[in-house]
């Protein structure tokens, strides 16, 4: 059934035209003159590769058309809007006397739509005879279409697909079903006129993210930072020559609903029970499909995703960067050129192109102390700082970054990271994977017995009260395998509460966390004691 | 077999069979029906369908076709002259191929088979005796399963009986007092129309002013096509039982974000129904299934905005990366600098223009029903160049039960100007109070303290506070 109705689709669907339901005079408003799409992220994506067919994010979209108004009311029909529109987002200037009211019909052509609208009216049911070839038509009407399409005829009624004939049906051309998602708007105009019409509207399915890679010198001193904007379009609808732009930062969503545009209702050809006397499948005619098809519009089933061009190692220094501006609280990047978003297609454009970017290597472990951890390999950060000193300062959008370093020209990847939307001066820290070289272990030297032991010194400004608890002799072991001495930052997760009183190497506060910074020198170790306290307090016996 | 060869004896007996009730069956066309649709904004309406209703004076049966198709039967109310209603239906029973051959069960079929050699056709009447799994039948003097040898075969039955239905039918039995044709009012609940607003908002940051414009949003997902309906809307959302939303007892919760920061106490002069505002339709309109309607019934110029930033760090929340603070549009449905009218809930989006002068979208917020007067302040989204990072620097305890949090806020603004940012601390429940703090705080309640910190063109600003709590 569905190769069947989907040989005749393309020709019935030049066949519908205007809705013929209203007696109100229709213009159609001329194809698309001029158009701009800009795409927003999803608001809370992961950095992952864009699926075209689960495109978290929406656009803008801002068409201009001309349209030729008769006097009188009439209806503007915009025809080719995206699929994914949200019609109750759209926005239409440029109309005489303003708008008496803005239509979306959900109903866009599919087999199921067609049956549905169809229902209680003439259809001709074709027949052929396997054999001859040849077709017989019979006129009658749609009775039902509820698990199973009836039909009537004057010979009396019968059930769709279940004689085992080829059987379809042939309908009129008018059955009010859009061909494609239209939205129109009902206009008053006191005198004949053509007019340019802007349509702005926001739509689903459609996303942008932002592929970073960053290019290490052999020292791990500097990088080379470039990134390109990936956006997608996934609507069976193209934008040709577009001003195209994407918009950087979260922005709020309430609902983010579409209207049910085309669901793809199902027509499923179902019969009466058809258990036979035998458990062998019955020998099915050859060109008979199978039946019960279930028989779907399928809007999102065209080919799979290209392969996305990665944002891998590329050449360096690739034409045009797409420009920035500030809008309002967010970032929105313009495509130098009008390109065409094409429907179902992944395009990407330069985002940034930065080279000798300092950078500290810095490699990190978070250490609970108090109990027995495991030797755990360190984790390294690339973290540098976003402003001009460290050939940056640009507004950053969230996006991933793959890290390389070259060998023999070849790029190797180190790893892939998030990268968080970043403002100008702060600092950017970038997720460069393990390191099984330089590994930490934390134990408990020595469990706690009163008085505390005094060989380690007190660390400045801290008052050990006489309340608190002095716990556990903590070791931190870290060994450096390396040819080359490595910057380690341990920064210690406490129990509320709980302090670091004394320690040889003093610890300093970052994010809020006491954190030990030293170099453990290249093929060496080094250790670090340290000891907390936690703040008691004992109540007062009552005498 | 020989061609169509029935019984008539037999026929009569089916149609006999197949006649649902002895009571005379008579349809209300929708030919000549007004159609008057009160729709609330929580997916419910109220339909008045005014058509006419032939009476045969005595006992008769009218079904009703064009009603929705998610009509809330309990809810149906016929009301014409010298009637009574003996009883209400709403059918199910839908008509497909399965039921269809149910039904037939004991009846007589026709059955066509094309020869798969020669193409030529033979009609044979065959009685079906079971439909479990397959149907067999009986053809002449021996049985057979239906398409057992899968070559095709075609069924034809007369008819369709009279309770199979090829969608939901309500019909209502009723004891007319005399014969003729006599207008009634059909009027029932049904889900699936419903509206709401929304809402376009043009900001301009150098005039610190919005343009509104308001949309009426109709939407109908409930089956059939409203034509030329008197259309009325009502903003309010009716106690519909069933609907109680419990959110549960009631422990602490933080507080959501509260969009309405000043409820209004003006009236305006939208029609009102008890405590609803009503929007009639000035025109009426055709309602199709599957469509969604706009309808504008605002459009405000130059109500002056303020555009401010606000980080709500809940209690004890230490980030190690900044945050990006809420980008919070503040304005005024006052008839003075403001929208002048009260404003149906639903969907506000931001636009803005960007260099170019093309309008972009920033964002959106949904707004509750606003009684005029009032003050919203909508938040559209993060801000990416102010933002926040909050860190608990110290937790020192002081006693049983007593305790001293050290917290320190550092602002970044990467904005070429200053902002404002209001920070805002929560979770300050039970007698907690603040002992120390780099510059004066507001409680705007119990549960929240509240600085205005401006931070410098491209600059950084710390503030530090020091809380004292049970807990």
């Amino acid at each position: 059934m569905r190769s069947l109705l989907r040989a005749w689709l393309p020709v019935s669907a030049a066949l519908l035209g205007s809705n013929p339901a209203s007696a109100i005079e229709t213009a159609r408003a001329s194809t698309i003159s001029d158009v701009a799409v800009t795409i927003y992220r999803a608001p809370y994506a992961q950095p992952n590769s864009l699926d075209l067919n689960g495109l978290g994010g929406f656009a803008l979209v801002t068409e201009t058309r001309t349209v030729s108004i008769p006097q009188g009311e009439s209806l503007i029909r915009f025809e080719g809007v995206a699929d994914g529109i949200e019609p109750q987002s759209a926005i239409i200037t440029g109309l005489p006397e303003g708008v008496l009211e803005k239509n979306h019909d959900a109903h866009v052509l599919s087999p199921a739509a067609l049956v549905t609208a169809t229902l209680g009216r003439q259809v001709w049911l074709l027949r052929t005879n396997r054999k001859t070839g040849k077709a017989t038509r019979v006129s009658g009407t749609l009775v039902a279409d509820n698990d199973g399409v009836l039909f009537k005829s004057a010979e009396g009624i019968e059930a769709l697909r279940c004689s085992g004939l080829p059987e379809t049906f042939r309908f009129e051309s008018a059955t009010g079903v859009n061909a494609t998602p239209t939205l129109s708007a009902l206009v008053r105009s006191p005198t004949p006129m053509t007019v340019k019409v802007r349509l702005s509207y926001l739509a689903q399915g459609f996303d942008w993210q932002a592929t970073y890679s960053a290019i290490l010198s052999p020292d791990s001193k500097t990088m080379d930072l470039g990134a390109w904007v990936t956006l997608a379009n996934g609507n069976g609808v193209s934008f040709n020559d577009a001003h195209t732009q994407v918009v950087a930062g979260r922005l709020n969503r309430t609902t983010a609903e579409v209207e049910p545009v085309e669901e793809s209702p199902e027509i499923v050809a179902g019969c009466w029970p058809r258990g036979t006397t035998s458990d062998i499948p019955p020998v099915v005619a050859p060109n008979e499909l199978q039946e019960a098809v279930m028989v779907t519009a399928m809007r999102k089933d065209a080919a799979p995703a290209p392969m996305m061009a990665r944002a891998s190692f590329e050449a360096k220094a690739v034409g045009n960067l797409v420009q920035e501006e500030q809008l309002g609280d967010l970032k929105l990047y313009r495509v130098p050129e009008r390109t065409s978003v094409t429907s179902r297609q992944i395009k990407q454009v330069r985002l940034l192109d930065r080279t000798n970017i300092p950078v500290e290597l810095i490699y990190t472990a978070d250490i609970t102390p108090n109990v027995y951890n495991e030797t755990q390999p360190l984790n390294k950060i690339l973290r540098t700082r976003n402003d001009e000193a460290h050939h940056l300062g640009l507004p950053l959008p969230s996006g991933r970054v793959s890290a390389f370093y070259e060998h023999d020209g070849v790029p190797l990847v180190v790893s892939e990271a998030p990268l968080r939307d970043t403002a100008v001066k702060e600092e950017v820290e970038i997720n460069a994977g393990e390191s099984p070289d330089v590994q930490v272990t934390t134990v408990i030297e020595r469990i706690q017995v009163d008085p505390a032991p005094k060989e380690l010194p007190l660390i400045p400004g801290v008052v050990n009260v006489r309340s608190s608890d002095l716990q556990n002799l903590n070791r931190i072991e870290i060994t450096n395998a390396r040819p080359t001495a490595v910057t380690v930052e341990l920064p210690l997760h406490l129990p509320d509460g709980t302090n670091v009183v004394r320690a040889d190497h003093i610890p300093k506060t970052r994010n809020g966390l006491p954190t030990f910074r030293l170099t453990v020198p290249a093929q060496g170790s080094a250790t670090i004691l340290f000891q907390t306290a936690r703040s008691t307090y004992t109540p007062v016996r009552p005498r | 077999m020989s061609n169509t060869q029935r019984s008539p004896a037999l026929a009569t007996l089916i149609a006999a069979a197949l006649a649902a009730s002895s009571v005379q069956t008579e349809t209300a066309h929708a030919a000549d029906q007004d159609l008057a649709v009160t729709i609330y904004t929580d997916n419910l309406a109220l339909v008045q369908d005014h058509r006419s209703i032939d009476l045969t004076g005595g006992k008769q049966r009218i079904e009703f076709e064009n009603v929705s198709a998610q009509i809330r039967p309990e809810t149906v109310s016929l009301a014409a002259r010298d009637l009574s209603i003996v009883e209400q239906n709403f059918d199910y029973d839908l008509l497909s191929p399965e039921k269809l051959m149910e039904k037939a069960v004991g009846h007589t079929v026709t059955i066509i088979r094309t020869n798969p050699g020669t193409g030529a056709e033979t009609r044979e009447t065959a009685q079906v005796l079971a439909t479990n799994g397959g149907v067999v039948l009986k053809i002449g003097d021996h049985i057979e399963v239906l398409r057992d040898d899968g070559l095709p075969a075609r069924v034809i039955f007369d008819k369709v009986p009279d309770n199979l239905r090829a969608r939901p039918t309500l019909s209502v039995t009723v004891n007319g007092a005399h014969r003729g044709s006599e207008p009634a009012t059909l009027s029932y609940l049904t889900p699936g129309l419903g509206w709401r607003a929304d809402y376009v908002a043009l900001f301009d940051e150098a005039s610190a002013k919005i343009d509104v414009q308001g949309w009426v949003t109709l939407s109908n997902s409930s089956g059939i096509t409203y034509d030329n309906a008197k259309t009325l809307l009502v903003a309010g959302n009716p106690n519909v039982t069933g609907n109680t939303n419990n959110p549960g007892p009631r422990y602490y919760r933080p507080q959501p974000r509260a969009n309405l920061a000043q409820a209004g106490t003006e009236s305006g002069t939208r029609e009102r129904l008890g405590d609803y505002y009503l929007y009639p339709l000035a025109e009426r309109t055709t309602i199709a299934n599957l469509q969604t309607k706009q309808v504008s019934f605002l459009d405000v110029r130059g109500v002056p905005a303020e555009h401010g930033y606000e980080f709500r760090n809940s209690w004890m929340a230490t980030s190690n990366t900044p945050l990006s603070a809420q980008v919070v549009y503040r304005f005024s449905t006052s008839a003075h600098a403001g929208l002048g009218d009260q404003l149906p809930a639903g969907t506000l989006r931001f636009y803005m223009r960007d260099k170019r002068g093309d309008p972009q979208f920033i964002g959106e917020s949904h707004i509750d029903h606003t009684p005029m007067g009032s003050v919203l302040s909508l938040s559209t989204g993060d801000a990416f160049d102010v933002k926040v990072q909050p860190t608990v620097e110290k937790r020192t305890r002081l006693g049983f039960a007593h305790w001293q949090t050290d917290m320190k806020y550092v602002l970044t603004n990467a904005l070429p100007k200053a902002v404002t940012v209001s920070v805002l601390q929560g979770g300050l429940w039970g007698d907690t109070s603040i002992k120390a703090e780099s510059q004066k705080s507001t409680r705007r309640n119990a549960d929240e303290a509240e600085w205005s910190v401006e931070v410098p063109a491209n600059g950084t600003r710390t503030l530090t506070a020091s809380f004292e709590s049970q807990f």
